[in-house]
């Protein structure tokens, strides 16, 4: 189901679908573009285990999918993508998680020449987006390429993200969700990182979601939402929020909650059943 | 579905009209399913854990409820009972037409009880089932459990493993450190609820891996088994391969272990995002093999997950 958006609407809002079969829009100096492609076949699998030097990545990778919003005068470029996010994951690296299953299996008898394979199976990573400077191709004559005396950084702040202004219904220009990667846990969960946006006249909005349930046991929610309002200085002013939600079944079963897996299919309508761990807002800088 | 007639006597002309109804992504009423089901499970019970199958055969894995697939899987790989077929389970979850998928299998395995065989895979099963979108199906199509009542029970006499031939070993998942011979599958009683551990769990969901010798996946529950595990097996009990199911692959199907194990995954575009192809295996009568790769049926009235209605989310 493509949705139609009103023509007047993006014209009275000054923006511009993008066209040649892309997916996105040009709106206030932002270009922003989402692109929706198939898991990666096994020979490009295999690529990406050997660069992520592991060999168990999530069943579904959507390498080629991903969501780029660009600041062209600024050359700002907030992106998300799933190798960033797989080598978040490499490098936080937590221990494995338990499945209820795995009591039973402990009194079993062990065969000869067993390795007990000790990766993070969940695929959780403290992935937040990527952010780089590009130059432009027609003014400095050469591709993309981070400046050297400028870097991206986030830092701290007090602002935060003005949720009563995006309660507003102003029209959507533009909405799209991509997932990242998804991995079923053998059945024993789901774990799904997913991006979704809206651009509406005044601002654009999104939310990086990493939704982790393994069946039994626990979820943990690790949601980055970044927030900007257009205004038409230089450098644009964008805010992210971080917030991670994360509680056992049997944690939530002890406050009177559903202990049943089955209870917690959409992490949207739990989330506030789960405990906060960690929550900040940054701003992002340019140096 | 409170008003069900009362069924006439099941003979062809019934089962028949019943499949040509099936074959329209029509369910039955309880009552049929549950007539159905009684016959099935005579013919089940009859059935070998390791069940005996001749060439030519078409071997196909998961088909989890894209019952749109499936019918473009008949067409590609000819009809039942012109056709022989092998599936290897995980009939239900996941899509859209559970209900429709297993009904329309469990009819022809009723009707041509020799020309197909129907394996039980880990989501046949009353656990899995009430998680993963079958339970919940049948609800809102019955408006009670009945019908997946009567489902999950009919899965505890599914066959577990099946034999081309002699030299092809088929089953949903893989190896397990309790059996070293074929005997030892036949010796045991398949008819219960998949169990949380032991071989039975082992074959409906292990896996194949690169590493070598049993791996226990960091789940602490699982293995995987190596490249030396396959060739020992497939040495001892005189097979070519081991063909299973079990796990998605974008080409719909993967050779492992220096072709000793190959995994055939039947369901195109997985859960109507991943943009998979699907494959189904033909063994002809000289035992030849040909991989067919399909693509999904065109799409009729079926969301389509990939674009959503804008929201304003938080």
């Amino acid at each position: 189901m493509e949705v139609e958006v009103d023509e007047k609407d993006l014209k009275a809002a000054g923006a511009e679908m993008l066209t040649d079969g892309r997916h996105g829009l040009r709106i206030h100096g932002w270009e922003i573009e989402s692109r929706k492609r198939s898991i990666l076949n096994s020979p490009n699998l295999q690529q990406w285990e050997e660069k992520l030097q592991t060999s168990h990545l999530p069943e579904m990778v959507f390498g080629e999918s991903s969501l780029v919003l660009k600041h062209v005068n600024s050359g700002i470029k907030i992106h998300f993508n799933a190798f960033d996010a797989l080598t978040g994951w490499k490098q936080e690296a937590l221990p494995p998680v338990e499945v209820p299953a795995a009591a039973k299996w402990k009194f079993r008898s062990k065969p000869f020449q067993q390795v007990i394979l000790d990766y993070d199976y969940t695929f959780t990573t403290p992935y937040c987006g990527s952010q780089t400077l590009e130059i432009e191709q027609e003014k400095h004559g050469r591709g993309e390429e981070s400046l050297g005396s400028c870097t991206l950084c986030w830092e701290e702040c007090n602002e935060k993200i003005d949720v009563a202004s995006l309660a507003s219904k102003e029209p959507i220009l533009f909405y799209d969700e991509v997932i990242l990667y998804e991995d079923e846990l053998a059945d024993n969960g789901v774990s799904l990182l997913t991006v979704k946006v809206r651009v509406m006249p005044t601002c654009w909005f999104l939310l990086l979601r990493f939704w982790l349930r393994v069946d039994g046991v626990l979820m943990r929610l690790r949601d980055t939402r970044m927030h900007c309002i257009f205004k038409d200085d230089a450098n644009p002013i964008i805010l992210r929020e971080s917030c991670w939600r994360e509680a056992t079944f049997q944690a939530l079963s002890a406050k009177g909650y559903p202990s049943d897996s089955a209870a917690y299919n959409d992490p949207s309508t739990i989330s506030q059943r789960l405990p906060i761990i960690m929550h900040k807002t940054q701003k992002l800088k340019v140096e | 579905m409170s008003f069900d007639p009362v069924p006439s006597s099941n003979n062809h002309g019934n089962l028949d009209e019943q499949i040509s109804q099936l074959m329209q992504c029509k369910p039955l009423s309880e009552q049929e399913v549950r007539m159905l089901c009684e016959k099935a499970k005579e013919i089940l019970m009859e059935e070998s854990n390791v069940q005996p199958v001749k060439s030519p055969v078409t071997i196909c894995g998961d088909i989890h409820g894209q019952f749109h697939d499936l019918a473009e899987l008949f067409r590609i790989g000819g009809k039942c009972p012109d056709t022989n077929y092998l599936f290897m389970g995980d009939y239900v979850d996941r899509g859209y037409y559970s209900v429709e998928t297993v009904t329309l299998l469990v009819a022809l395995k009723v009707r041509y009880p020799q020309r197909i065989t129907i394996l039980r895979g880990n989501h046949e099963s009353r656990q899995i089932t009430q998680v993963y979108g079958f339970y919940d199906e049948c609800l809102r199509k019955y408006g009670n459990a009945n019908v997946w009542k009567i489902f999950t029970d009919l899965f505890d006499y599914f066959p577990l493993t099946a034999l081309v031939e002699s030299e092809i070993f088929c089953l949903h998942g893989g190896l397990s450190p309790s059996i070293e011979t074929l005997d030892n599958i036949r010796n045991f009683d398949r008819v219960q609820e998949v169990p949380h551990e032991g071989p039975m769990c082992d074959l409906l969901w292990s896996d194949p891996d690169d590493r070598c010798g049993w791996g226990i996946s960091p789940r602490g529950a699982g293995y995987t088994f190596g490249q030396d595990i396959s060739e020992q097996f497939n040495h001892t009990n005189n097979l070519k391969l081991i063909a299973r199911a079990h796990q998605l692959v974008m080409e719909g199907f993967n050779w492992g272990h220096e072709q000793k194990v190959v995994t055939i995954f039947s369901a195109p575009n997985y859960c109507y995002r991943c943009g998979n192809m699907a494959s189904i295996l033909e063994v002809d009568d000289c035992k030849g093999h040909t991989f067919i790769q399909f693509e999904p049926a065109p799409r009729r009235g079926e969301p389509d997950v990939t674009r959503r209605t804008p929201d304003y989310f938080l």
